[in-house]
């Protein structure tokens, strides 16, 4: 490995465990059909059940992660810039959304999906700055945000599709990031581990 | 006038192709464990194991054992030391590229 890989192992870490983002996308999802009362989930306790479900995927795969590729704890400076980026992130999800599209006064209110355009660029500029984009993420979210920007979305309120359409990219995006993932630091059972570790 | 260039020289301890990752990994996070090293490094077990505890007796590492659902976890931190020594070896190994790269780009030796 070059001094880079080295020192992007952890950003790539982070980002890469792709896997975590198919319960994160059926959220999306679910939060869509919650909208539209499909089938059971028109009933609160429904979509409680089918999201705290969603919640145990998300604990079991990070453990599936731990177990095989170990932990880390980001350094003081990488906490920061999570935190600045999450923060910005949802200030342009939210702004942007209001901005492209709203009840507000100063809405441009252009028939555009707004959800889907301010995620994809979220999601493009998060990419590019903690990993660098890879050809996936382009064709992925690249897709979303054209798809977002196409002047179509007159008429109803397209909040709920540009879920569906925001869940299927994340979905399909992580499924491809554990891809990139698994060829950085190897196949899961690759280290031939007994129990726990060898301590120096 | 400039201040004397500092003399160049390489620390054999870190300079170590193994070591040098173990080292460098460290320095992009706070601690890791050694499965995540192992990965990150692609040390074998025993390698991994035998540079740890190179660098914790120079006191560049610190090592934690400890007990993570029930099975044993080595957690491994960079001391401010190993922080100081990792950021010069790679300052010294940058001014040896550049020196390299200025004798390259120098006239063609004539030879009589």
């Amino acid at each position: 490995m070059q001094r880079r890989d080295l020192e992007t192992a952890a950003a790539s870490y982070s980002y890469l465990r792709g896997l975590l983002f198919i319960p994160l996308g059926g959220l999306f999802i679910l939060a869509a059909l919650g909208n539209w009362g499909v089938g059971p989930l028109r009933h609160t306790w429904a979509f409680f059940v089918v999201t705290v479900a969603l919640g145990l995927v998300y604990l079991l795969i990070n453990r599936y992660y731990v177990e095989n590729y170990g932990r880390l704890s980001p350094s003081n400076r990488q906490q920061v810039r999570a935190g600045v980026a999450v923060a910005i992130a949802v200030a342009v999800v939210l702004g942007g959304s209001l901005l492209l599209r709203s009840r507000a006064d100063w809405s441009l209110d252009l028939p555009v999906n707004a959800l889907a355009v301010t995620l994809a660029l979220v999601m493009l500029i998060s990419y590019g700055v903690g990993v660098g984009l890879k050809a996936h993420h382009l064709i992925v979210w690249g897709a979303l945000l054209v798809t977002g920007a196409l002047p179509v979305w007159d008429g109803a309120d397209p909040s709920n599709i540009g879920l569906v359409l925001a869940g299927v990219a994340v979905m399909i995006s992580g499924v491809f990031d554990h891809r990139v993932f698994v060829d950085t630091f190897g196949p899961p059972k690759a280290l031939h581990r007994e129990d726990g570790d060898v301590a120096a | 006038m400039s201040p004397p260039e500092e003399e160049l020289v390489l620390d054999r301890l870190i300079h170590e192709p193994g070591r040098l990752a173990i080292l460098t990994v460290l320095s992009s996070v706070r601690d890791a464990d050694f499965v995540f090293l192992q990965r990150a490094t692609g040390l074998t077990k025993g390698n991994l194991s035998s540079h740890l505890s190179k660098l914790e007796e120079a006191g560049l590492v610190a090592i934690e054992k400890r007990f993570v659902r029930k099975k044993p976890n080595t957690n491994v931190a960079l001391t401010a030391e190993g922080k100081r020594r990792i950021a010069r070896h790679w300052e010294q190994l940058e001014r040896l590229k550049n020196l390299s790269e200025a004798v390259d780009l120098g006239e063609p030796r004539v030879s009589s």
